[in-house]
């Protein structure tokens, strides 16, 4: 009997392999259980990537991002919580150091009821700002759900987004083709610093959204807290060590509700969208996309084999990684690298319009060069580049260095030495044609000695001849 | 003077092979006596690598010893100077780590296995040996007096102006260089006196080795020209000095070309231009003779003589011409720094700031040769006596390095030599004198008068001789005045002996890598923080952790603790230092890009405040700070140092600059943790510090010796998500963010 | 009423026409004045309107205390290369395209400046920076150069504002030539040598005469192992008082001296090494027994007390210094 439930628990997971690329353990923190079946579609999604939950309220002891000062966790997500306080085992110190330690979060806010306090200091540490009146929530009088909120307009209705830059991957388009919407809820936007290079939105508020305090119900707002597009509905912010963190305006988009809810989108701008029929929300498809982007199911890279080697005049030397080379030297460099996606690794190719780069540098780059595709694995691509090594000898470093928006940061040094010509490295003397003369000189003032010292040695003296009458005659 | 001489008691050949025995031994017993003498540093401390350049040297020659010569030769050292490296082979004097490296190799064909480190620290020693050798042969071509030569020689063995280079331990360059300096000076002597080609090649050839081991060569390139110079302005011109000096040049200029350092300076250089000019000279000065002898006519030789005039204003000329217009490179500083003395202070800072380059006081003097220095200049004077080429010599040799040895301190180095010859010359005489059995008979008033009558009419014609010996030489009559000369002079030099072992064992044999201290009870306490650290080092830091630190402990970082630096003390990249100094210098925010970009993973500073140790960083601050204004005059500025009434203060007075600079707060870090409140004590500056102690952002503290003389940092890396390091640690010292309520200003929008 | 208030509206930009063209004038006229003398004599008012905000043109006001009762040795020595620096800037820059005014205030004219300014020491020397116009710099606060490392050469100062002053024409220094030092030169170069060939016969012997370079080399030698090469880089005070009023002949401390003391030991070591000659060489030639016998006993003496001096000086200098001879111990 065992045995055979033994085997049904294999056979389920044999079937539900897909999992994340950085483990599975999830943490949701969720106030009270009973709100657990709001959520149960999302939840079963992830269960079926292979997700082992673990459900908590914030108020249990038991709850602890790290035991034994590692990692408890690979993810956390937390659902919006009714009181104030996050208790004594989420501090944004602990969450911080959660990312620190590599783990990703996704943050679900809720206009409903005030964002606990921890999260709202959290979120500043990031520099994400949230509404300074605490339930204030995201409206739009143009692209609003006419079914659900015909009178408030806080259901804002947003189109899939758009790549953030042409030479950015967009891994939330979906199946790609328009007409696909997704439904915002009573949601909380927030506003980036526009310091961090880490931050990243997702979803964008469309350009008639703004933020309103239905506390405070007065004739038009002056001075919002932000509007149109500077207020980001959904934000991301990768940290350096690739740790991801999500904070998603409207928690609801995540609830069965609003999975397989039908909208009809009011009249826009200009009377765009004026015939437009009730559609079901493509918000499923949408969070199932974030929510893997932040549990590092996609948009993951990863760096294979990295060998460097001597080029000389096409002649491959078999050391590959050498510690030192010559100046002058050609060297060839290959980084093999791989991109996650849902379940399994594929060959990564950088968008178009943008391309992986080889920095050789020594306090400031030497030479900058692209990186060609040198051949294709199942589950990886070659890049390579071949060049010269300058003429200066120090302590260099191969550096691959590609940060992009949704990929995880890579970041690649080799430090290799260069040296300077050898004394037995320099052409020698009678090769180069400017020395001849000075050989040339060696040589007649050799001879020149010799000979002189010959003629020194074997011109005698004439003898003195004296005759009999004892005259002296040469 | 030999004819004053008594033949001591020997007679005959037997005698003379006895005092030969004698000599002998008494040469060993010198030797013996000069090598003991330096041993006080093993024995106090250990055998153990001495100060800060030994260390590079000894590290230099372990790798000859492993990687053999070639290696050596062409050997580019990617630990220091991160990120630029050395080119070790082609930048250093390879003779001496090549000479321990051949008595290593040697030993062990003997099948004696020695550790190189033993062969490194007693090379000083054992050279010393040979040096006081090669000063007995040097004396003894000066003077005929048999004793001179032993004299010089047990001089120069215990003389601290040499000890002071050459204890056991102090690995440098100097150790074998001095003996080289003397021998070579003989070998000249021996080469001019003979007028032999052969002698010529010997001096050549140790000359080159000279160069091979030490910068100070051009002490000899420069000497021995001019020695010839003022023999051809006294009209000594000789076939002699012709064969010796073209002999010397010929050979030695191309020896010195084979060492890589120097390369084509000797033809390139001003400070070699003088041996090539002579060299000149005695080529038109030879033809000039050989005219003479042949020609008859007097018109003639006057044109040759003004031919010979003209030439040499050309050639002067010429090479003015060729300095200004760059092809002779100009003097190097240091070089320069040896005449126009204010140069150094002005332009190069770097040279300034070693203390070795600083000018001699006259304590000094008497502090390394006792009562040499005042038998030196009697000596001297008796060159004068009889004044052939190698007197000469020696007169020339005393004011030249008499004139260094005063500009620069360690160029006592060189005078040291010549003292010791010249004392040992004087006494020699005075003893030769006074420690004769035999005495003159009684004078009769007869004698006395027609003495006088004698001299009188002697003073017409010894007109040109030394004025002290007209009067003809009697000798001394009472052994009352012999005796108690005698004693006197035997007292003297006892003193000295005392001088010298008790300035060896209490100036000179501390190897400052070690420092020792006395305990209340006397007892001697031993401080060895230096080692702690770097031990620490070695054991917890990653194989490439790059340590950034004040040039001056980059060779012991090398040796002592195996890891890369950024600067050393073969400070040949100014600009390199200069930076070093900015990063020291400037606020941390500053700071930390030039350590990022240089890849520096621990700071490494000195600081004596806890324990009074004067030689540490805030002292040696404004150095760095002038040097890094050098380069950057905008962005550090000496001035903003100084107080308003110009006081350089660390304490509550200090400037704002000065507390925020990196090399201030990273000595101070924690400090007052030490102390109760407000009673924190800078016990080098003697001051009281400021309340708070600094705050550090940018780094984190490592390590922290013993004592605190030595403190560590590690460099943090960039915050994970992205925050400035300020607010980070703020964050982690767990004061929260101010939600920034109301914008001011006009908002700043977000593009992406 | 609205009479005025249209009499205020007319005036009002003829008024700002006005202040702009006195803005404008301002640096020309002090341009004018600088042609005709620079750098500029300025005193309390004059320095007031020519540093005073708005100025599109940059300023270079030197403080100094030139009257020799201050006696500021700097700021004499310094004036002539300040001279010097404005004159060929300003000859070389006559259109003033770098709009650089140089000015000198001297404390006698300036009590007020000084005052205002806080300045306890002179020269001082300032540079304002335009604060508005095309070379405006955001802090109006004036540049200060500093004399910390000694007096400065015109080429310093000028490397240092032009540093300042980029973009701009920076005119080149020219020193005049010093034709009095050349003319003296070449006449005292043929003096001598007209000199030597007529006193050559006379010379000679004193040249070639041993006991004179005898004498020479010797007092080098005493002159260098003296320590003199210290005094002179060094350039230590003669004699130093000690606190009660009287002089004290030698420093405390291993590494520094008096110049008195280092001719007081170079009097020692000359004695004691011509006791010594004279013990070798002078001694052995007296034919008198008794005139010898004493020239021992005296010469002897001489040695001893000297050597005796000499070490209980070296005793002052370095404590702790164990040996010593009677009777100075």
């Amino acid at each position: 009997m065992r045995w055979l439930l033994s085997f049904l628990l294999l056979g389920l997971l044999s079937v539900v392999h897909a999992v994340s690329s950085s483990g599975s353990k999830l943490l949701v923190v969720l106030e009270e259980l009973a709100d657990k079946t709001k959520y149960s579609k999302y939840l079963a999604d992830l269960e079926s990537r292979g997700f082992k939950t673990t459900i908590e309220s914030p108020k249990a002891e038991k709850i602890a991002l790290f035991e034994l000062g590692e990692r408890a966790y690979d993810h956390v997500l937390l659902l919006p919580a009714k009181s104030k306080g996050l208790g004594p085992n989420l501090t944004p110190k602990l969450l911080l150091d959660f990312i620190n330690a590599g783990g990703n979060i996704l943050l679900t806010l809720d206009s409903s009821h005030p964002t606990p306090s921890a999260l709202v200091s959290l979120l500043l540490e990031l520099d994400i700002h949230l509404p300074t009146d605490r339930n204030a929530l995201v409206v739009d009088h143009f692209n609003f759900d006419t079914l659900s909120a015909a009178e408030k307009h806080d259901v804002v209705l947003v189109p899939r987004p758009d790549a953030l830059r042409p030479d950015v991957k967009n891994f939330f388009k979906g199946a790609g083709e328009d007409g696909e919407i997704i439904a915002f809820p009573r949601g909380v936007g927030q506003t980036l610093g526009n310091t961090s290079p880490l931050l990243t939105p997702i979803l964008r508020a469309p350009r008639t959204a703004y933020s309103y305090n239905p506390k405070d119900d007065v004739e038009g707002v002056d001075d919002p807290f932000a509007v149109g597009t500077q207020l980001s509905l959904i934000t991301t912010l990768q940290a350096r060590n690739s740790a991801r963190f999500t904070v998603i305006g409207a928690a609801e988009m995540l609830e069965d509700a609003w999975f397989d809810a039908k909208v009809k989108r009011s009249v826009g701008l200009g009377g765009v969208g004026s015939g437009a029929k009730q559609v079901k929300t493509a918000n499923q498809a949408f969070v199932k996309e974030v929510t893997g982007w932040t549990f590092n199911e996609i948009g993951v890279l990863k760096v294979g084999k990295i060998e460097h080697y001597l080029n000389e005049d096409g002649v491959k030397s078999n050391v590959t990684n050498p510690k030192i080379y010559r100046v002058k030297n050609d060297v060839t460099y290959n980084i093999e690298l791989s991109e996650y996606s849902w379940d399994h690794w594929v060959p990564f190719t950088p968008p178009t319009g943008d391309v992986v780069q080889l920095e050789f540098s020594m306090l400031s780059p030497f030479h900058r060069l692209p990186l060609k595709v040198a051949s294709t694995t199942k589950t990886s691509t070659i890049y390579t580049a071949s060049f010269k090594l300058p003429d200066q000898h120090g302590i260099f470093n191969f550096k691959v260095n590609y940060k992009r928006p949704f990929l995880s940061n890579i970041e690649e040094k080799n430090t290799v030495t260069v040296r300077h010509f050898a004394h037995d490295e320099w052409p020698r003397s009678w090769v180069i044609s400017g020395a001849w003369p000075w050989i040339a000189g060696i040589g007649a003032t050799v001879t020149g000695w010799v000979a002189f010292v010959a003629l020194w040695l074997w011109s005698k003296p004439v003898p003195l001849k004296l005759t009999t009458s004892g005259k002296k005659i040469q | 003077m030999s004819d004053i001489i008594e033949e001591p008691f020997f007679k005959g050949s037997t005698g003379r092979n006895t005092r030969g025995v004698l000599r002998l031994t008494i040469l060993c017993l010198i030797a013996a006596a000069a090598i003991a003498s330096r041993l006080f540093s093993v024995i106090r401390f250990e055998s153990i690598i001495h100060e800060f350049d030994p260390w590079f040297n000894f590290r230099a020659t372990k790798y000859l010893v492993q990687h053999g010569f070639y290696d050596f030769w062409d050997w580019f050292d990617d630990r220091t100077w991160h990120p630029l490296g050395r080119v070790t082979g082609g930048t250093l004097y390879p003779g001496l780590m090549v000479t321990s490296g051949v008595i290593y190799h040697a030993l062990r064909a003997l099948t004696i296995p020695v550790d190189i480190r033993n062969i490194c620290v007693l090379l000083a020693p054992g050279f010393s040996g040979l040096t006081a050798y090669a000063t007995y042969l040097f004396t003894n071509e000066m003077t005929t007096s048999p004793s001179a030569g032993l004299l010089a020689a047990a001089f120069m063995g215990i003389a601290p102006g040499y000890i002071s280079r050459s204890v056991a331990g102090s690995y440098d360059n100097e150790a074998i260089a001095i003996f080289l300096l003397v021998f070579t000076f003989f070998l000249w002597i021996k080469a001019l006196k003979v007028g032999s080609v052969f002698w010529g090649a010997w001096c050549a050839l140790f000359y080159g080795y000279m160069v091979s081991a030490w910068g100070g060569y051009v002490f000899i390139t420069n000497l021995i020209p001019l020695h010839v110079f003022v023999l051809v302005l006294m009209g000594r011109f000789s076939p002699r000095v012709y064969v010796a000096y073209c002999t010397w040049f010929a050979i030695g200029t191309l020896a010195s070309m084979q060492i890589p350092f120097v390369g084509f300076l000797p033809i390139r250089s001003s400070e070699h231009m003088s041996a090539l000019g002579i060299f000149g000279l005695l080529q038109l000065v030879g033809f000039v003779e050989f005219v003479r002898a042949g020609v008859p006519s007097r018109q003639f030789k006057t044109l040759v003589t003004g031919f010979v005039v003209a030439v040499v204003l050309i050639a002067f000329a010429a090479l003015v011409l060729l300095t200004v217009s760059g092809v002779i490179a100009p003097w190097t500083g240091r070089f320069y720094s040896l005449w126009d003395t204010g140069y150094a202070k002005i332009h190069i800072p770097i040279i300034a700031s070693v203390s070795e380059h600083q000018p001699t006081a006259w304590p000094a003097y008497f502090f390394d040769l006792n009562l040499l220095i005042w038998l030196f200049p009697a000596g001297v004077y008796l060159c004068f006596l009889k004044l052939n080429d190698e007197q000469v010599f020696i007169v020339v040799y005393s004011i030249l390095a008499s004139y260094f040895s005063g500009v620069m301190v360690r160029l006592m180095l060189t005078l040291t030599p010549i003292v010791c010859v010249s004392a040992a010359m004087a006494l020699s005489y005075l003893l030769d004198t006074y420690l004769t059995i035999k005495s003159p008979p009684e004078p009769t008033d007869a004698q006395i008068l027609d003495a006088a009558n004698n001299s009188s009419s002697k003073k017409a014609g010894k007109q040109d001789g030394i004025r002290s010996t007209r009067e003809p030489l009697v000798g001394i009559y009472t052994t009352f005045s012999k005796t108690t000369v005698v004693s006197a002079m035997t007292a003297y030099l006892l003193i000295f002996v005392l001088h010298c072992t008790w300035v060896t064992s209490n100036a000179y044999s501390s190897p400052s890598v070690v420092l020792a201290s006395r305990m209340p009870d006397g007892s001697q306490h031993i401080i060895d923080d230096y080692r702690e650290a770097y031990q620490w080092l070695r054991q917890n830091t990653p194989e490439d952790a790059k340590i950034m630190s004040w040039w001056d402990y980059g060779y012991q970082i090398g040796g002592m603790a195996d890891r890369p630096t950024l600067v050393d003390n073969n400070t040949w990249n100014n600009t390199h230092i200069a930076t070093v100094g900015k990063a020291m210098s400037s606020r941390e925010e500053v700071s930390y890009p030039i350590m990022r970009q240089h890849e520096v993973d621990y700071v490494l500073v000195v600081f004596g405040g806890l324990l009074g140790y004067s030689g540490d960083d805030i002292n040696k601050f404004l150095w760095m700070v002038r040097i890094a204004e050098g380069i950057w005059p905008d962005e550090v500025k000496e001035r903003d140092f100084f107080t308003d009434r110009g006081e350089y203060r660390v304490d509550d007075g200090a400037t704002e600059t000065m507390k925020n600079s990196l090399m201030y707060k990273m000595s101070y870090y924690n400090y007052n943790s030490l102390f109760p409140a407000g009673q924190a004590q800078d016990r080098v500056r003697g001051v009281k510090l400021p309340e708070v102690g600094p705050t550090l952002n940018t780094v984190e503290e490592a390590f922290t010796s013993e004592n605190w003389i030595i403190r560590i940092y590690k460099v943090k890396d960039l915050d994970n998500v992205g925050r400035d390091h300020a607010s980070a640690a703020s964050f982690d010292r767990g004061n929260k963010k101010k939600k920034t309520t109301k914008k001011r200003g006009p908002k700043v929008l977000r593009v992406e | 009423m609205h009479f005025l208030k249209g009499l205020v509206l007319i005036l009002l930009p003829a008024a700002a026409i006005a202040a702009k063209r006195a803005a404008v004038d301002k640096f020309q006229q002090f341009h004018s004045k600088a042609l005709s003398s620079t750098p500029l004599k300025l005193d309390d008012s004059i320095y007031g309107q020519l540093t005073s905000a708005p100025r599109d043109y940059s300023v270079a006001v030197l403080l100094t205390a030139l009257e020799s009762r201050f006696g500021c040795q700097l700021c004499r020595e310094f004036q002539p290369e300040w001279d010097l620096l404005s004159k060929s800037w300003t000859k070389g820059d006559k259109k003033g395209e770098s709009r650089l005014i140089f000015g000198t205030l001297d404390f006698t004219d300036g009590k007020n400046t000084f005052q205002s300014l806080g300045l306890q020491t002179a020269p001082v020397l300032l540079l304002f920076q335009p604060t508005h116009g095309p070379h405006a710099v955001a802090d109006s606060a004036p540049v200060r150069y500093d004399f910390t490392n000694g007096p400065q050469s015109a080429e310093q100062v000028h490397s240092w504002v032009a540093r300042h002053l980029h973009d701009r024409p920076h005119p080149e220094i020219h020193r005049p030539i010093n034709w009095v030092r050349v003319i003296a030169f070449t006449t005292t170069i043929l003096g001598t040598l007209t000199f030597l060939s007529v006193a050559g016969p006379y010379l000679l012997p004193i040249i070639q005469n041993r006991n004179l370079w005898a004498g020479v080399s010797l007092i080098a030698i005493l002159l260098f192992t003296s320590g003199h090469m210290f005094n002179h880089i060094r350039k230590v005070p003669y004699v130093a008082g000690d606190g009660r009023g009287g002089v004290s002949y030698f420093a405390g401390g291993f590494s520094n001296q008096y110049g008195l003391e280092t001719q007081i030991v170079a009097a020692m070591y000359g004695l004691l090494s011509f006791a010594t000659i004279s013990l070798a060489l002078k001694i052995p030639r007296i034919a008198d027994p008794r005139t010898q016998q004493l020239a021992v006993i005296i010469w002897g003496a001489v040695i001893f007390v000297m050597y005796s001096f000499l070490l209980s000086v070296f005793r002052i200098k370095n404590g702790g210094y164990p040996f010593w001879l009677p009777p100075f111990s």
